[in-house]
């Protein structure tokens, strides 16, 4: 079986841990707990025929004080950058932890996510802020821990770019050998 | 190619130009001639090594790159040469390669001697725990007997610790590669374990920047250890009950190494399928090792708290019996040696009793009586009494008293036939009677002895029984008047009419049956509770 290491990254308080808890255990709760390091779960998916082992590591959300460790992203092939619709200055934290990611652990598949759908009507990230990011190639979908719309649809998404990429360097390796 | 073509400088020439010949040559030359110009040019620059060397020098990484990722044989060729290098390197200036080295030197050997001292602290500790036992010696017959290593045998018998279960880790991605545990053993969901594992390590890496680049090696869970061995590729983590043998780190070692040198490949592009890694399963099961002494261990530690705590009781037990039994032997020594009428000669305590040996007056008090009143249990003892007289003056009054009593027991006065009166003979017998009473009375006054006596009228055994009742109580009743009235106090006399109860002598003749008729006496002592 095929096990693929994944990150979620994204500012503190953005929901990443509540996005886990509802994908892997279809449930939800409004009490916060802020994750300290890091919180490993696993889930089996469905992608291209093959089932696919999924080892999610929930890292501690960045703020002033804790950024996110490069030692924690190493490995991994995909990551979820997740921001929170309710505040505008999580998005851009989210472009900022994109670009360094990317350093980290160079170009892997990754999907932004933008969390707490559910209270859409107040949102302060607006169509025009995710516009530009779509422009740039970049997954962007929409979520709500709470409701848990669109969870499944991320991880799969993310699980099917992952294994697209699986492919690709299998059979570039592949060519080489030959 | 952009260079006027060299080739062409033979051709101009004007004093051929009419020839044929020349003709054919400008022909071919107009035909072929750039074709010519760039074999010349190719020919030149292969000639050329200056050239040749430009040439190559554009394209070697890329070479070395490609071939680096298709085969390992670059490496080899190369590694002769490197080594010269470095030797010829050395050999010119020591100094280059030994400041090359410095910033790393110090970090290497400070962690190789620290792992060494650690290891030789724990195997002294070891050491001494087990070199004066009686199974360490077992032990080291075993690996005489068997040419194993005596650390081996140690591995294998050791009854200190057990290996539960033996985690492959991918070391990049955190991933399980491959997992053993023990048939019994619970497993919780190894994939998690092995990646909070690699996250615990990601996070003391980063967050203890000092120790640059140590790894955790242990962690210590209540009663499980976690040892961790790392290696470039893979970790390997055994959860280990009770106290691991140091033994069991170069275990880990040797496995480890021995994954990495056949799996390299598989390490080195492992993309998340962890299938190709099965073939290290019989690695991991060898490392899972020890018995489950740790509970056995806590049980027999338990059972020998318990059982010191039994010997421990027995003994304050044993010891307090003692003192008791001592005591009251010693008492009943004291009591046997102020009794009067009794001489102690020897007294000896052995296994399980006593013994004792002396002289007793049959009037002095029973010895066995003195043993229960003091505790002590006279089956336990064994007493030999030698009988003798004492002159002690309670027992001269006494041994008086019973002379005195068998004397007045020994009085009879008889009757006539049918008849209750004294007769002549018989009234000075009863002075006798009389004087022996008076005595009595004054010697149990003098010790304290109270009685009375019995004054028995008897018939013989003529006559009906109402009769005979009636008789024997009349005579009884004249000699009990007939001492009143001497001044002998009634309250010490009993009249008791046996009738023809007791003869003299059972189923004798007419003669012997006139002794019958009679009044005798007994003396009945009053128990001492009566006074």
């Amino acid at each position: 079986m095929i096990q693929k290491k994944i990150c979620m990254v994204g500012a503190f308080g953005v929901g990443k841990t509540s996005l886990v808890a509802r994908y892997i255990y279809r449930k939800y709760s409004d009490k916060y707990l802020t994750t300290v390091g890091v919180k490993v779960d696993k889930k089996f998916v469905q992608s291209r025929g093959a089932e696919i082992k999924l080892v999610i590591w929930d890292l501690a959300g960045e703020d002033a004080l804790t950024t996110v460790k490069p030692a924690q992203l190493r490995g991994a092939s995909g990551y979820i950058l997740v921001v929170d619709g309710l505040r505008r200055q999580t998005l851009d934290a989210a472009i900022d932890l994109q670009r360094r990611v990317a350093e980290a652990i160079g170009a892997v598949p990754f999907v932004c996510v933008v969390n707490k759908a559910d209270l859409r009507e107040t949102w302060e990230v607006q169509r025009g802020d995710i516009e530009p990011l779509s422009a740039q190639g970049w997954t962007l979908v929409e979520t709500s821990a709470k409701t848990g719309s669109g969870v499944e649809e991320l991880f799969q998404t993310l699980t099917d770019a992952m294994m697209q990429e699986h492919n690709v360097s299998d059979s570039t390796t592949g060519a080489v050998a030959g | 190619m952009s260079t006027a073509p060299p080739a062409r400088e033979p051709s101009p020439d004007p004093a051929t130009n009419g020839d044929p010949a020349s003709g054919y040559a400008r022909l071919r030359e107009l035909l072929v001639g750039p074709e010519q110009a760039r074999l010349e040019e190719l020919r030149r620059r292969l000639d050329d090594r200056q050239l040749r060397t430009e040439d190559l020098s554009q394209v070697i990484a890329e070479a070395i790159a490609l071939r680096l990722r298709r085969d390992r044989s670059l490496q080899l060729a190369l590694n002769p040469l490197v080594e010269e290098a470095v030797k010829i390197s050395v050999a010119r200036d020591p100094g280059i390669l030994a400041n090359t080295l410095y910033p790393i030197i110090g970090a290497a050997v400070r962690k190789s001697v620290a792992h060494a001292l650690r290891g030789m602290v724990e195997s002294i500790n070891q050491t001494l725990e087990r070199s004066f036992s009686l199974e360490s010696l077992k032990w080291r017959v075993e690996a005489l007997r068997t040419g194993k290593s005596f650390g081996e045998i140690v591995l294998t018998h050791s009854l200190r610790y057990r290996v539960e279960q033996v985690f492959l880790i991918h070391r990049e991605t955190g991933l399980l590669l491959q997992h053993a545990a023990r048939a019994e053993q619970i497993v919780e969901d190894s994939d998690l374990v092995s990646g909070m594992l690699t996250a615990i390590q990601d996070f003391v890496r980063d967050s203890f920047t000092g120790a640059g680049g140590q790894e955790v090696e242990t962690i210590a869970l209540g009663e499980f250890n976690l040892w961790v061995q790392h290696g470039p590729a893979a970790t390997l983590a055994a959860v280990v009950s009770g106290t691991p043998p140091p033994e069991l780190r170069t275990l880990l070692e040797r496995t480890l190494e021995r994954i990495h040198s056949d799996f390299a490949a598989a390490l080195s592009t492992f993309n998340g399928d962890a299938a190709v890694f099965v073939g290290a399963q019989p690695l991991l099961q060898s490392c899972l090792l020890g018995r489950g002494a740790q509970a056995e261990k806590r049980k027999s530690r338990g059972f020998f708290i318990a059982a010191a705590v039994v010997v421990l009781a027995l003994v304050a037990a044993g010891i307090f019996l003692l003192v008791r039994h001592q005591s009251r032997w010693d008492k009943l020594l004291v009591r046997l040696r102020s009794e009067p009428g009794i001489v102690l000669t020897s007294a000896e305590e052995s296994w399980g009793g006593y013994r004792l040996t002396g002289l007793r007056d049959p009037l002095s008090v029973d010895p066995e009586k003195l043993m229960r009143d003091s505790g002590v249990n006279p089956a336990k003892v064994t007493a030999r009494w030698e009988p003798y007289v004492s002159l002690h003056a309670k027992f001269r009054a006494e041994r008086q008293f019973r002379v005195e009593k068998d004397a007045l027991e020994q009085q009879v006065l008889r009757f006539a036939l049918s008849s209750a009166q004294l007769g002549g003979e018989q009234l000075s017998r009863l002075d006798d009677v009389e004087a022996l009473l008076v005595n009595l009375q004054e010697h149990a006054a003098s010790t304290g002895q109270k009685f009375r006596v019995d004054v028995r009228g008897h018939t013989d055994p003529s006559g009906n029984e109402d009769r005979n009742a009636s008789l024997s109580q009349a005579r009884a009743e004249s000699v009990v008047k007939a001492l009143t009235d001497r001044g002998i106090s009634r309250d010490m006399l009993r009249i008791v009419a046996t009738g023809s109860r007791e003869p003299v002598r059972p189923n004798s003749g007419t003669y012997l049956s006139d002794l019958n008729r009679r009044v005798d006496f007994r003396l009945i002592l009053e128990p001492e509770g009566a006074r």
